[in-house]
């Protein structure tokens, strides 16, 4: 419902405004603007479920309130991965595929340096993922930095994240990863649920937890690279909505996953509404715009984590 | 299944050391062992190394079949391990938290939460737990937070209990307390139980059996009445020991 109602929300407003009713008698005018953001809308839709679907199984897998693809450095590694392949040549910059190698290599690398002894330590895991963004940051810029064509507002797209180039073909190249990983991510919603009294816990009732890890880290680096892949780096969506989903509908997972994907949507699609409306007719990246967002949420999650 | 529980020869490597060096001994089903030693005697070690929470060598044997061949689902059916202490970071109602120790018994549909009622709610009755049903696990005290695990033990119903300290934290009216309920609740399963403690009084209260450990290596097992020795004691706990019975007719262990 509130996904649904963002999303007409998001097409009605904009730097011109359009009414319900034009929408809905499909007037030329109206036409016109349904198929510029039309396109946009779905896209903010389905890059939020990922980033929250994401969020919402990395928060559950790991047992801490403060994991988002965005903090533990696996949209940093996407961006990295993706701009890594179009300087080499062999890739468009929209590849899902290179966003992928780049974000698992992030989190494996981020997972590796959070752990001590064992098991996975907090504080540990953060410094991980400031140092993992702030070396990727530095690769991207790196680069556009070597390359000639790059402009400047192409190099902002990938470090903030912006919705501004969305279009139907981006959009159905990004349902799939979107779909598969969701699906799967949904399906382990009851392992995961066993994961939250902990890893041992979890293995000490029946489950292979070795496997689980494996599959959801894949699902959600899979579902972060395809959001990055053609929007950029978008941080804290899969943070706030699943602690929002969670204050409503509680912490089962299978019902948490689903609500928090929705709400994910929701969030970026009102998001991306506000970047392109405040300072109309210049836009805000909406990475910016989420951070705004995002920041002061996430110290308030820090203080009670501590 | 019994739940006759034998290992041979169990070793455990960390990183760090040797933390378990070829552990071996027998429990007869719906015995209570007690294994007692200083901490970092590889008590807890033992009780993974069995459960296969951590990698071991040699070999453990659930009704004369080695566990490591079984499926892990199928090992959570013979095996219920109560954890030594566990930090909830997120909400969870305890139903659902008792209701996990249902998870081996769902052939792979855990989707589907019907069917689970009885045997989570006659569990939460028995741990006596049954009022906090709808509570957040995370906001319980220590003792009703062991009550919560117990329940959730329980409705594993495996014939098998790995318990981990399960009284550590427990001021000593808890610990009363929940040493009453343990005894209640195994007196109706008769389950076979494998119980860590460094408390040798409560050894004493309430075993059948002892493994005592020292650095790694078993020093004696058996029935507490063999066991249950000073010169035992001594070379368990580095200390010289005496054993003496009380006004009430308990027998109780005096360090020196």
């Amino acid at each position: 419902m509130l996904l649904l109602a963002a999303v007409v929300g998001a097409l009605l407003i904009g730097s011109v405004r359009l009414s319900l009713s034009g929408l809905v008698r499909g007037d030329s005018a109206a036409r016109a603007l349904f198929a510029l953001r039309g396109p946009r809308v779905a896209m903010a839709a389905a890059v939020g479920i990922a980033l929250a679907l994401a969020g919402a199984a990395l928060q559950a897998l790991l047992k801490n309130p403060l994991a988002d693809p965005f903090l533990l450095g696996t949209s940093g590694g996407a961006a990295a991965g993706a701009a890594v392949a179009a300087w080499l040549g062999a890739l468009p910059l929209e590849a899902p595929l290179a966003s992928f190698a780049g974000g698992a290599i992030a989190s494996a690398a981020v997972a590796a340096l959070g752990r001590r002894g064992g098991r996975i330590d907090l504080q540990r895991l953060l410094l991980a993922g400031i140092a993992a963004n702030a070396f990727f940051s530095a690769v991207i810029l790196a680069l556009f930095s070597f390359s000639s064509g790059a402009t400047t507002r192409s190099m902002l797209f990938w470090m903030m994240g912006s919705l501004s180039d969305a279009d139907p073909r981006r959009l159905l190249a990004l349902l799939p990863y979107l779909a598969a990983g969701a699906a799967v991510l949904v399906s382990l919603a009851p392992v995961l649920n066993l994961f939250l009294v902990g890893e041992e816990s979890a293995a000490s009732l029946g489950v292979a937890v070795e496997k689980v890890k494996l599959v959801v880290f894949f699902a959600a680096c899979l579902l972060t690279a395809a959001g990055t892949a053609f929007v950029g780096i978008i941080g804290f969506v899969g943070l706030v909505a699943p602690h929002l989903a969670r204050l409503r509908w509680g912490n089962d997972q299978r019902g948490l996953l689903p609500a928090a994907g929705l709400l994910g949507g929701a969030l970026l699609v009102v998001a991306d509404a506000v970047s392109r409306t405040v300072f109309s007719p210049a836009e805000l990246p909406v990475g910016a715009t989420m951070a705004l967002v995002g920041v002061p949420f996430f110290l308030v999650m820090l203080r009670r984590a501590g | 299944m019994t739940g006759s529980l034998e290992a041979r020869g169990v070793s455990v490597r960390y990183p760090s050391g040797v933390a378990l060096d070829g552990v071996s001994f027998r429990v007869e089903p719906g015995r209570v062992a007690m294994v007692a030693g200083e901490n970092g005697s590889g008590k807890t070690t033992l009780l993974k190394a069995i459960a296969r929470l951590v990698p071991a060598q040699g070999r453990v044997d659930l009704d004369g079949r080695d566990v490591s061949g079984m499926a892990r689902r199928e090992l959570a059916r013979s095996m219920a391990y109560l954890p030594q202490s566990v930090d909830l970071v997120f909400p969870i109602r305890v139903f659902d938290l008792v209701a996990q120790g249902r998870a081996p018994w769902h052939a792979g549909g855990l989707w589907r939460s019907g069917g689970e009622g009885p045997a989570v709610e006659t569990a939460m009755r028995a741990a006596d737990v049954s009022h906090l049903a709808s509570r957040d696990a995370a906001t319980l005290s220590g003792g009703e937070r062991r009550r919560v695990f117990l329940a959730r033990l329980l409705a594993q119903e495996a014939p098998v209990w790995l318990l981990d300290e399960p009284t550590a934290d427990l001021d000593p009216r808890h610990r009363k307390e929940f040493l009453s309920l343990l005894r209640e609740v195994h007196a109706e399963s008769r389950a076979t139980v494998l119980w860590v403690t460094h408390d040798v009084d409560e050894a004493l209260a309430l075993a059948d059996d002892v493994l005592f450990l020292r650095a790694g290596r078993a020093v004696a097992s058996g029935p507490v009445s063999d066991c249950l020795r000073p010169e035992v004691l001594q070379a368990t706990f580095g200390l010289p020991a005496r054993i003496e019975s009380d006004s009430l007719g308990r027998r109780r262990v005096l360090f020196l």
